[in-house]
Parts: C-alpha cells; sequence; structure tokens
C-alpha cells in the first residue's frame, strides 16, 4: 500500500501533447513508485510512494527530473491528423463493463495485467477476428503461424532493445546443471511478488515473449531477396508488453492478442495497401457501431529514445491509430493501428526486393482484447442493446 | 538536380558527417535520406538536431520530411539568408 505522497514542480513544463507519455513513463523510474500522476497543466507531478521510499525521496526526485528533462526539454510537437471522426456516433453504455463482467464471473484477474476470458468475451473477440479475416481475405493474404516466444537476436537486429527496453518480457529456463535444478525443486516458493530462486539459477536470456505478430515474418524473410518482390499475409498472435503500474483494467493487458495483416514490397504497394485497409475497415467499423478516430500517433518509445523516434514518426505519419471512444471516462482506447515502416526493418534484416533494394513493410493490427472491451463500453453486456449486425452473428 | 551553392554545400557538409558519423567525403551533393546506412531514420533524427545547433534551422514536421537530401537543406538554407 502506497504510505506517501511526493509532490513535484517538473524541471520543464510538460507540453501538453507529453502528459500522457510522461505519465505512463514515470511508471519505470523506481520500483518504489505505486502511481504517478502528470497534471493537464503539466506544472504539477504527483507521485503515491510505498513504504521505505522517504529515505529514498530526493534519488527518486532526481529521476523522476531527468526524464521530465530528455522527454519534454526541446521536445517537438507532434502535427496531429484526424482522418477519420466518428465519434459522435450514438453509443448505449456509459459505465467501465469490468465491474460486471468481473460480477459475473465473464473476466476473471489471474494476477496484474493477465486476464482469463469467459464466454461472452470469447464468442466477441471470435466475431471481431472473423470481421479482421474479411480484411486478410480481401488482399489474399498468405496464412501464417508464429511462435510466443521470439528470438533475442533478431530483436537486436532491429534495435527493439533500445526503443522499448521498458516494455520487454524475458523468457528464461534454469541452466543445465542437476544440482540447481534440484536445488529449485526443493526451495523454490513464491514470496512477496515472484519467485525467491536466486537470478543465478536460470539461464541467459536467449528469447523473449513476442511484442508484436509482424516481426516474426520479417525474421523469416531475413537475409533473402523477397520471393516476387511482394507478399501479404496474416496471422494473429499472442504479445506481451509490460506496462508496470500502467497495466490497469482491460485497457493495458500485459499478454494480449493481436491480427495483423501484414504488406511486404515496395514503398508504393506497401502504402497503398496500408490506405485500401483504412477504407475496407471504415465499413466494417460502422457496422460494429463503433464510435471511433483514426489519427497519426507514435509508438511508446522509451525515454531517451522518445523525443526523435516519436517526433521522426509522426512528421512522416507513419503510425496512424484507432481510437475507440470510452464513454464511462470520457477518453478514448487504441484499438488498432495502420502502420509504414518505411525500409527499416528491409535495411535491418537484408531483405531485398529484385532491384536490390531494401523491402519496405507495413501492417493493420487489431488488439483484440481491447476491440471487444471498447465495444462492451459502448454498447454494455445486453446483446439486446447491441448493433444488429454483432446482435445477430452473435445469437 | 539543381546546382547546390558550394558555398552552402562547404557549411552543410562537416555538419552532416558529424551528425552521421562518417567521412566528409561520403557527403555528395547528391546524397539523400537512405542513401547511407547511416542516414537511416535515427539518423536523420541526428542530421535534424545538428542542423538546429550549428545553422539553426527549427525541427518541425515540415523541416524532417523536406529536408531529406543535401540539395534540400542547401536550398533551405538559401532560401532562409544562408549565404
Amino acid at each position: 500500500m502506497p504510505e506517501h505522497r511526493l509532490d513535484l514542480a517538473p524541471a520543464v513544463t510538460i507540453p501538453p501533447h507529453l502528459v500522457g507519455q510522461v505519465q505512463s513513463k514515470l511508471a519505470y523510474v523506481d520500483e518504489l513508485i505505486a502511481s504517478a500522476d502528470v497534471a493537464e497543466s503539466g506544472d504539477r507531478i504527483t507521485l503515491a510512494l510505498h513504504a521505505a521510499a522517504g529515505a529514498r525521496a530526493a534519488e527518486i526526485e532526481e529521476k523522476v527530473q531527468r526524464v521530465v528533462r530528455e522527454m519534454a526539454q526541446g521536445s517537438i510537437a507532434p502535427k496531429v491528423e484526424i482522418l477519420e471522426d466518428h465519434l459522435a456516433r450514438p453509443t448505449s453504455y456509459s459505465a467501465d463493463p469490468l465491474d460486471e463482467l468481473l460480477a459475473r464471473g465473464e473476466v476473471y484477474e489471474e494476477s496484474t495485467g493477465i486476464f482469463t476470458f469467459g464466454p461472452l468475451m470469447s464468442r466477441l473477440i471470435a466475431y471481431f477476428e472473423s470481421r479482421f479475416l474479411e480484411l486478410a481475405a480481401h488482399f489474399d493474404a498468405q496464412p501464417y503461424r508464429f511462435p510466443t516466444l521470439m528470438s533475442a537476436k533478431f530483436l537486436d537486429r532491429v534495435d527493439y532493445f533500445r526503443a522499448f527496453p521498458h516494455s520487454l518480457t524475458f523468457a528464461t529456463h534454469l541452466r543445465e546443471d542437476l544440482d540447481i535444478i534440484n536445488q529449485f525443486a526443493e526451495t523454490a516458493k513464491y514470496e512477496g511478488k515472484g519467485l525467491n530462486s536466486p537470478a543465478e539459477f536460470f539461464s541467459q536470456v536467449e528469447a523473449m515473449l513476442s511484442p508484436a505478430v509482424c516481426y516474426h515474418l520479417y525474421f523469416s524473410l531475413a537475409d533473402h531477396p523477397l520471393p516476387n518482390g511482394q507478399l501479404v499475409a496474416t496471422a494473429v498472435g499472442t504479445c506481451f508488453r509490460y506496462e508496470s503500474n500502467n497495466l490497469t483494467s482491460l485497457e493495458r493487458l500485459w499478454n494480449f492478442t493481436m491480427r495483423e495483416v501484414i504488406f511486404v514490397g515496395s514503398k508504393d504497394f506497401v502504402l497503398e495497401h496500408r490506405e485500401q485497409s483504412r477504407q475496407f475497415m471504415h465499413r466494417i467499423f460502422e457496422e460494429l457501431g463503433l464510435a471511433y478516430q483514426v489519427e497519426t500517433a507514435n509508438d511508446p518509445f522509451f525515454v531517451g529514445e522518445f523525443r526523435k523516434q516519436a517526433a521522426f514518426q509522426n512528421a512522416f505519419q507513419l503510425k496512424y491509430e484507432i481510437r475507440a471512444r470510452l464513454p464511462f471516462k470520457e477518453s478514448t482506447l487504441a484499438i488498432g493501428s495502420y502502420n509504414y515502416h518505411q525500409d527499416f526493418f528491409g535495411r535491418h534484416l537484408g531483405i531485398t526486393l529484385p532491384d536490390g533494394k531494401p523491402i519496405h513493410t507495413g501492417c493493420t493490427a487489431f488488439g483484440l482484447e481491447r476491440v471487444a472491451h471498447a465495444f462492451l463500453a459502448q454498447h454494455g453486456l445486453d446483446p439486446a442493446r447491441w448493433p444488429a449486425a454483432v446482435r445477430e452473428a452473435l445469437s | 538536380m539543381d546546382s547546390i551553392d558550394t558555398t552552402l554545400f562547404a557549411k552543410v557538409r562537416p555538419v552532416l558527417a558529424a551528425a552521421l558519423k562518417v567521412d566528409a567525403a561520403e557527403i555528395t551533393p547528391a546524397l539523400q535520406f537512405g542513401d547511407l546506412p547511416q542516414w537511416d531514420s535515427m539518423g536523420h533524427m541526428e542530421v535534424m538536431v545538428s542542423l538546429e545547433t550549428e545553422l539553426g534551422i527549427p525541427i518541425t514536421p515540415e523541416t524532417i520530411t523536406g529536408l531529406t537530401s543535401v540539395e534540400a537543406i542547401c536550398q533551405h538554407l538559401a532560401g532562409n539568408g544562408h549565404a
């Protein structure tokens, strides 16, 4: 339980476009921070600190100010473009659906950010995924199946550790050592917030839990020319992004599912398919009765990389987010995105077009649990009040 | 490609070479974003920061997307009173 609060004046006033980004990064500053709040005015930070933080308050404040300076000093204001605005589409529900889902036993929180879903959510997720597969079929996308583990070697090749170190989830195992395995078997217990076993019991990290789906396709194409020079693929996968004390509600899960349609080819091929995706999904979202908008966005790069990478991504409009309305909190939630990576993966992984130039890539991705959560937040748990397309499909 | 002002190119060349951590000889008048492995997305933002610090070019979405070649950088400087 948090013991006390620490109010800070940030070293640099945090501009409005960075308030949410800085707030989410403060979770990673220190394990003694239970929660952080940045005032909308950007001139006040309030931290809730765990017990024992008192003696380290000055150290924690110094680290917070470092984050503020690195992200806000000389920040480059993004140019936000709204490509579609359907936020005013009528909805019929205004409560947080999680409360009712928990009460009905439709959702069970196994651990922080780890949820089990019952029949209602499972059927909804399967239905929404079937609608996203219409997009894959429209492009005659080739089906792929990818592992849940992802090679650390390949993630290193695409600079993932520099861009998103904070959200990685590591896979390890006991070292091949009879004494260690026996000792683990005899002594391992879950204590406090985790296993009591010492770090030296565990192997070096060779693999991560996948943070994204499409990377697996690019890795499988590495170091070769792309046959035919173009490819459209689709896959569903479980993804893992650790979000510390930002793991709240159904909005941010440590473990979630993404259905992606992936485009590989020339710049024109990828950009045309990304735009066709957006236009195709416009009709689907209308049938689902979803209130949403599509706007330019950036990925949640870590502190040191944020200023430059986010500015680059925004300026070149590499990411369009689909943000659904959450009526119960008068805000929006990203449920998917239309992405263009330029030739980043082609260059880093040595994947070339027939003319020898690096391939370009892009993907359309949907977070299935978030789509279901946003739908229930807008239309509630009573199927009688759902838009006809959903009601008839699930009746 | 229009001819590049040699005085401006002489100003730009060392700035880009330092930002991209390459030899100045690799910075040619025809060089564009993507021509060198170092001039990728991160390299481009290093270029932008150096252009801001050394030559006073502000970093905006327009300059980030517009100044993607030596020629464009020189033209921008020429249009903003640099000689």
